[in-house]
């Protein structure tokens, strides 16, 4: 009788902890009833990168034909081989290092807002570009644009036992971008990219507060392999350094 | 009641109960959070060719490093790894993950409750274990030895697991010459998506750093075992018949290989000295204005005042004797002035140094903790009052059994009521007075078993014990002690990890002796793996060691001779050379702008030993 008692208390944990995830802090069954309302932490406000990863691709232009680290195949590398910053300004096309494939790594500071309760907006001062997060089914862009197509979601874990949820991420998927750079020198991702992004919060002892934010591209076209990286940007308590400037190729 | 429905009934019960519980308020917090257990491996599409080609010199852009950890990194000479001692060190955690290897992650849960009670990691290629307690156990105090892992508590918030990590040994953040002290502590940040990991560091480190820097790496699940897990790393003479006393630096701004890689990489040298500002975005806009003449003046050290440590003293100053067991047989005591180290077992303890014998009441109780039998020995290996201030209380308390019955006690009728202080003939002179003249400190203190050549011996405790002079070192008097079996040597002021060397040049001190004198140390440890571990250190002043801290050590006073002996060289004077900064590199760790030994009188004591050219004699 023991183990069986055992196994229907089991269930029941199970069944419980397998229940609709609710946003930390709320009271059990009430499903917050946006995707604003559900946030399991808060991403708004101003954050301004802090260059210490790749710094040397970031924050100077690298040499043409550097690109160390990226898992290009030998097609991607008669691209980047070839890399005109002067052809790019003629076309009008300064923003291909801009787009979403590489946007985060770019120095310059975030501003994160709710455009609405199902689209979480992400500006950039740099290249003064805009990302937008959707919550509900993105409606496609009739053409692909430098920031493509981005549908988001909560992934909060339940917690066991009547605990409350472990604070979970922000996961968004990006697709139908225009060719790009991943790198300011020329190293091309694909309209065939697509491009997986977890958004995570931590707060230091000290108090400060640090977006993380993990990427992977796929790009079936020029890498040989997933391109990972993480990025992280440091909260700011107010709009101190925002300086918007368009896109340069240089 | 059938057997069905009493069942039936059992469940509902239970399944209420269980209802019941959850909806209850949270319990206290989970230990538990994301599984990490497994095999992972580091990836490294970021920052190519730093984590395996180590970066190149002059390569520390993005680095928050301030005025000290800038000139440290300057002066730093690749061929520095032919050291013996820099052969095979272990990772030290802000490295650790950034290096190329594989991780192995598991669990360790108490077998009764399943409780977590840590998370482990072993690392591939510097075979290394790392554990991170779970289980809300305290940090150790201060005194403790400080290891390549460090200490590192954690807990998970929500779905990361944050680790707070202390008592790191002082190491590499970047393999080119970029240092982190031994003050570094480290907050990190796991978080799992998947079969991916990514991790984030933040170290803070007060001697080395301006602000605290934060990197980020990822690892991905390896899908079997990557295998190659041993480290088959030995150390050995890679600069054949090279003096002991050399170690290769390069003087303020002679780095020959300085401008290669911000040429190749087409990186300003301004941006590549690093710097808290070198992180900003609108740090771009600096480079792209930067000219060589804003990069001259970060070579060197800013003109004006030395720093001060920005380190805290190990010794608690709490008005008690703390003891920390060291290894073996032997055991440190913390509290009073210079560290005692106390041997105990099957005859009485041997007491190394007294402290300053403020608190001697207390140091014999501690002792008594430790043996029920009086204190038979006492080993001085200074003069200096910070090792001697204790001798008459703990020589009053003790007793030494070996003298009482002997041919002494027919001589001396109070031969063996206390114990017996050994120490060169150098600490009694110092200690002492010739007849008829005022003596320095009461004679019940003086040492009554004195030696002259270098080496005096002795089988006490189950152990040799053996005690090595050093002439002209810190004094013309110092010894420091060997316990072979446990595995330990006390070192008295030859070497301490809170300050410069006191180089008692008026009482014989001299830099050259003291140098040699860290070398005899050094010959005399062998590291368990890694630079870790084997021969432990007990200081002078300041917290438990092994060898590497004492190679460090040493590596600095060489590199600060150096500077002095080419400022002299170029016919300096003293001001000059004090004026010069030559110890900028070290003194946000070991300076001192006030008290009895400051960085200026460490400085004026390597001049005068290096202008009065004293041979360090040698005697075995």
């Amino acid at each position: 009788m023991r183990s069986l008692a055992g196994v229907v208390l089991l269930a029941g944990m199970v069944a419980l902890a397998g229940a609709a995830p609710s946003a930390q802090g709320r009271g059990r069954g009430q499903v917050p009833s946006t995707p604003k309302a559900a946030a399991p932490f808060d991403l708004t406000g101003y954050w301004t990168a802090v260059v210490t990863r790749d710094w040397r691709f970031r924050m100077v232009m690298p040499p043409k034909g550097d690109y160390a680290g990226v898992p290009l195949n030998p097609a991607a590398r008669k691209v980047a081989d070839a890399w005109d910053p002067a052809r790019d300004e003629a076309a009008g096309e300064q923003c291909r290092s801009y787009g979403a494939a590489n946007i985060m790594r770019v120095p310059g500071r975030l501003h994160i807002t709710w455009q609405d309760d199902q689209t979480l907006k992400i500006e950039t001062d740099a290249g003064m570009q805009a990302r937008l997060f959707s919550f509900s089914t993105p409606r496609p862009a009739a053409a692909a644009g430098w920031q493509g197509t981005s549908a988001a979601q909560w992934e909060v874990l339940p917690g066991f036992r009547g605990q409350a949820p472990l604070t979970g991420s922000l996961k968004v998927v990006t697709t139908r971008l225009k060719p790009g750079y991943l790198r300011k020198n020329g190293v091309p991702y694909s309209a065939q990219t697509t491009m997986t992004e977890y958004f995570d919060r931590i707060t230091q002892p000290n108090g400060d507060t640090h977006l993380i934010v993990t990427t992977t591209i796929e790009d079936p076209e020029y890498l040989t392999q997933p391109y990972l990286y993480s990025t992280h940007f440091k909260r700011q308590a107010d709009a101190r350094g925002w300086a918007p400037r368009p896109c340069t190729a240089r | 009641m059938s057997r069905s429905a009493h069942s039936a009934t059992t469940l509902a019960a239970l399944l209420a109960l269980g209802l019941t519980l959850a909806a209850q308020d949270a319990p206290a917090p989970s230990r538990t959070g994301l599984d990490l257990a497994g095999y992972w491996t580091t990836v490294f599409h970021q920052d190519a060719g730093l984590a395996t080609g180590g970066g190149m010199i002059g390569d520390y852009g993005g680095i928050p490093l301030n005025e000290a950890g800038r000139i440290y990194a300057l002066s730093w000479d690749a061929s520095r790894m032919t050291v013996r001692q820099q052969q095979c060190p272990g990772y030290v955690i802000p490295y650790f993950y950034f290096a190329p290897q594989s991780f192995r992650f598991w669990e360790e849960r108490d077998p009764y409750t399943q409780e977590l009670i840590a998370i482990k990691m072993y690392t591939q290629t510097s075979e290394q274990t790392r554990t991170i307690w779970m289980d809300g156990r305290p940090h150790p105090p201060a005194y403790a030895p400080h290891t390549w892992t460090g200490f590192a508590t954690g807990a998970w918030s929500g779905h990361i697991l944050s680790v707070h990590t202390t008592h790191l040994k002082r190491a590499w953040l970047r393999v080119n010459g970029v240092p982190q002290s031994d003050a570094a502590t480290v907050d990190e940040y796991f978080t799992r998506h998947g079969d991916r990991i990514t991790y984030v560091s933040v170290v803070t480190d007060p001697v080395y750093l301006a602000e605290p820097w934060i990197r980020s790496v990822d690892f991905v699940r390896a899908p079997r075992d990557p295998a190659a897990w041993l480290y088959a790393c030995d150390d050995a003479e890679q600069i054949v018949g090279r003096p002991d006393d050399v170690v290769p630096s390069h003087l303020f701004g002679q780095n020959p290989f300085l401008r290669e890689y911000s040429k190749l990489r087409n990186v300003p040298l301004l941006g590549a000295l690093g710097g808290p500002e070198t992180t900003r975005p609108e740090f771009m806009a600096t480079l792209a204005a930067a000219t060589d003449a804003d990069t001259l003046p970060r070579l060197r050290p800013v003109p004006g005042p030395s720093s001060a440590s920005a380190v805290a003293d190990p010794d608690p100053h709490d008005g008690q004797i703390h003891v920390w067991p060291v290894q073996g047989n032997v055991y440190m005591l913390v509290g009073d002035g210079g560290n005692i180290a106390v041997q105990v077992g099957d005859q009485g303890p041997l007491v190394v140094d007294t402290g300053a014998g403020r608190l001697s009441d207390k140091v014999v109780a501690a002792i008594r903790t430790l043996s029920p039998r009086p204190i038979q020995y006492i080993v001085n290996t200074s003069f200096h009052p910070d090792h001697t201030g204790g001798n008459s209380a703990l020589r009053a308390s003790g007793r030494d059994p070996s003298v009482i019955g002997s041919f002494f006690s027919t001589q001396f009728a109070d031969a063996g009521r206390g114990a017996t202080i050994i120490a060169h003939l150098n600490v009694q002179n110092r200690m002492s007075a010739p007849a008829g003249q005022p003596a320095p400190t009461p004679p019940e203190g003086w040492p009554s078993d004195t030696f002259v050549q270098g080496r005096r011996r002795k089988f006490h405790n189950g152990e040799a014990v053996e005690i090595w002079h050093r002439p002209n070192a810190a004094t013309d008097g110092d010894s420091f002690v060997q316990f072979r079996r446990s595995d330990v040597i006390v070192t008295g002021d030859l070497f301490t990890t809170t300050q410069y060397p006191l180089i008692d040049v008026k009482n014989g001190g001299s830099v050259a002796g003291l140098i040699q004198a860290l070398n005899d140390i050094l010959d005399r440890t062998v590291y368990k793996a890694q630079e870790e571990g084997g021969t432990m250190i007990i200081p002078g002043r300041g917290r438990v060691t092994d060898e590497w801290e004492v190679a460090e050590y040493r590596d600095m006073i060489v590199i600060i001779r150096d500077r002095v002996q080419a400022m002299i060289a170029a016919n300096a004077t003293l001001e000059q050379i004090k004026a010069a900064r030559l110890t900028v590199d070290y003194d946000t760790r070991f300076g001192s702008t006030s008290g009895p030994w400051t960085t200026d009188m460490f400085v004026e004591a390597v001049y005068q030993s290096l202008t009065q050219a004293r041979p360090a004699a040698r005697t075995q």
